[in-house]
């Protein structure tokens, strides 16, 4: 609940936003060839359009966004999927339906880069400032956005690739529960890379978009391909529920300990087993950071024209024994600012 | 002879062992028909059997119910949330998660008699709002939208004890089953089940109280979908509101593999055993092989294609030779 001082503060700060975005556009007219006219995005919505909020990951996202918006007087509005079945199609729409009301400016998650790329440059033809976070972070420099504010998923990859090879992992699997997402499956695309340039062997496995939530399948799915591949000795998971799985699976076939198991993306189960030992790491892409600098900026460049130029990198921290102990005691006392509940 | 291939879990009886055997032979050296490799598929099997079998008596008597998926996932939090944020004991929150998925049934029950608007669309809209009012009453409570179960050790036992690697779920299934095979061939409530199904006014004409038949079966189906949103949270000592989504289809799937009619009013418990275990045995073994994952859903699609084939097959010829 916002009280009625942010609320206050929030009428000042559009006021004066309409005068520097007026400025803006001024601007734009000067010194280039637009010739459409100026939406009337002075008064319109900042709009934020973002990743499921049943993720956990999301939750944090928003957590991050929220606190932010408290903080500075800012409104905001979030828009997400509630249904993740048709994702690759129901985020452009998402965007279209964003875009058509005229937003003062446009904080987007670019998931899905075929459908929402033209229908971002769009909004930067029309002169809609847009901030890119979480995903999209190699098309920001061509769709004509201000900045981007995430992780590269193939470092994030590529970081955990090179932690397991340096182990001594010779056979790494790199499960992924979401097959078709192109930023998920970066990470898949690093790890392997780096286990590669490291000499070791790969195995990329993926499972039915139906089982993506359902933990005892995905334990079955990584326990069949452990049978069959009886030399992994690595496994680097994309989320913090196939990790417990894969956990499990190893269990299941008697091979507890001599597998390496790493994952991206927490969860208090996540983080308890890297204490025990069980887990051997986690990435964090400090989902927190990527909402609540998204709106630190938007604030900035609304107001005063600023912004940081380029890359804006919210991760991968490596979270393992060194660490753990910080992390549960943060994901304790605050609630769903770790992403990890 | 010809009562037996007349039955309606014939086809799915014929589709589970030539699906088994493709998968004994494929996979002969990588253990899928070990007793860990058949722990393994009765433990994805049972959970889904569970729910499947009050689904197969629901659509016996003529309706569907979609909202399984996201009760699961609510059962799930509300033991999360009871028992990690107020600090409550565990059973009493998992009486109360029970109870949530029954009043989900009830309302889906007195929704579809009520308003006579196809329970297809009625409980797609359910579905949806239990997993907002889910999402959105965990995260005003807890700010969170899945969450750690403090467990107890009777709770760990009556639902995620294990022996070797088989989980207490395959016994709940075969209770499940039993009891859905009594209430369906050895009650006068079975009777009305078909009968419900197969003709309504008929049925209504006879006096068969189709309406509660109706609501009582929608209240075992949020039942057992309760049930399962318990049994994985404690088993994975976690709640997460997107748990069990996957249930939507996966139920209606196996409940027709195993011969129960889209239409009402025919089939068996034991068919819908049947085309769970299918269902577990293909969805298991495909990750046996070693083949390219990427390839999964099409296996997936056309094994279960073929299986439902090779099912009406067998009942025609069944019937035809009647």
């Amino acid at each position: 609940m916002k009280s009625s001082f942010f609320k206050s503060a929030t009428r000042a700060l559009s006021s004066r936003k309409a005068a520097t975005g007026k400025l803006i556009a001024a601007a734009a007219i000067a010194c280039s060839t637009v010739v459409t006219p100026l939406a009337a995005q002075d008064e319109g919505p900042i709009i934020v359009v973002s990743g499921p909020l049943s993720w956990p990951f999301f939750a944090a996202v928003k957590q991050g966004f929220d606190d932010a918006a408290e903080l500075y007087g800012v409104d905001y509005q979030y828009i997400a999927v509630t249904d993740t079945a048709n994702m690759t199609s129901d985020y452009p729409r998402l965007l279209q339906q964003a875009i058509s009301r005229n937003p003062r400016m446009l904080l987007v998650g670019e998931f899905f880069p075929d459908g929402m790329d033209p229908l971002i440059k769009e909004a930067t033809a029309a002169d809609i400032p847009v901030l890119i976070h979480n995903s999209g972070q190699t098309l920001w420099e061509q769709n004509g956005s201000i900045g981007f504010v995430g992780e590269d998923p193939y470092q994030m990859g590529y970081k955990a690739g090179e932690i397991q090879a340096d182990a001594g992992v010779k056979k790494g699997l790199c499960f992924n529960q979401v097959p078709g997402n192109p930023t998920v499956e970066e990470r898949c695309n690093g790890y392997v890379a780096a286990m590669k340039e490291a000499g070791a062997e790969t195995i990329y496995q993926t499972i039915g978009t139906g089982d993506a939530t359902n933990p005892q399948a995905m334990t079955q799915a990584i326990k069949g391909t452990l049978q069959v591949n009886a030399d992994i000795d690595g496994i680097y998971t994309l989320n913090a529920v196939p990790a417990m799985s894969a956990l499990r699976a190893v269990d299941e076939i008697g091979r507890k300990g001599e597998v390496m198991i790493g994952t991206a993306d927490l969860s208090n189960e996540v983080l308890l087993a890297i204490k025990s030992g069980d887990l051997a790491f986690a990435m964090d892409q400090q989902p927190y950071l990527q909402g609540f600098m998204s709106i630190q900026i938007a604030y900035q460049y609304l107001n005063f024209g600023l912004h940081p130029i380029g890359h804006v990198k919210t991760g991968p921290l490596v979270i393992d024994q060194s660490n753990v102990d910080k992390t549960l005691e943060v994901n304790k006392e605050h609630a769903g600012v770790r992403g990890a509940s | 002879m010809r009562s037996f291939l007349h039955r309606p879990e014939t086809g799915a009886a014929a589709a589970f062992l030539l699906t088994y055997l493709f998968f004994a032979i494929f996979t002969a050296d990588a253990g899928f028909v070990s007793v860990n490799g058949t722990a393994g598929w009765l433990n994805l099997a049972s959970e889904l059997g569970i729910i499947a079998i009050p689904i197969g008596l629901l659509m016996i008597s003529g309706e569907f119910d979609l909202s399984i998926g996201s009760t699961v996932g609510a059962a799930s939090m509300i033991v999360a949330i009871g028992t990690n944020q107020f600090g409550m004991p565990i059973w009493p929150m998992i009486f109360i998660a029970l109870i949530a998925g029954m009043i989900i049934g009830l309302c889906n029950g007195l929704a579809v008699v009520k308003t006579n608007l196809p329970s297809f669309i009625v409980t797609l809209a359910t579905n949806f709002i239990v997993i907002g009012a889910t999402m959105g009453f965990s995260r005003l409570i807890a700010n969170v939208t899945s969450g750690s179960i403090i467990v107890s050790d009777s709770s760990k036992f009556v639902f995620a004890a294990r022996w070797g690697q088989a989980n207490i779920s395959i016994a709940w299934w075969i209770l499940a089953a039993l009891l859905g095979f009594w209430v369906l061939s050895r009650t006068v409530f079975g009777n009305w089940i078909y009968a419900t199904g197969g003709n309504l006014q008929a049925a209504r004409g006879a006096g068969v109280p189709v309406e509660r038949v109706k609501i009582i079966l929608f209240i075992a189906t949020g039942f057992a979908a309760a049930f399962v949103g318990v049994l994985q949270g404690i088993q994975w000592n976690s709640g997460n509101s997107t748990y069990g989504m996957g249930y939507v289809f996966q139920a209606p799937i196996v409940v027709v593999i195993g011969g129960i009619l889209l239409t009402g009013g025919y089939g068996s418990v034991l068919g819908v055993v049947i085309g769970t275990a299918l269902f577990g045995v293909i969805s298991t073994g495909i990750f046996y092989t070693g083949w390219n994952t990427d390839w999964i859903q099409l296996f997936l699609g056309a094994l279960l294609g073929a299986a439902v084939l090779a099912n009406n097959y067998v009942r025609r010829l069944a019937l035809t030779s009647r």
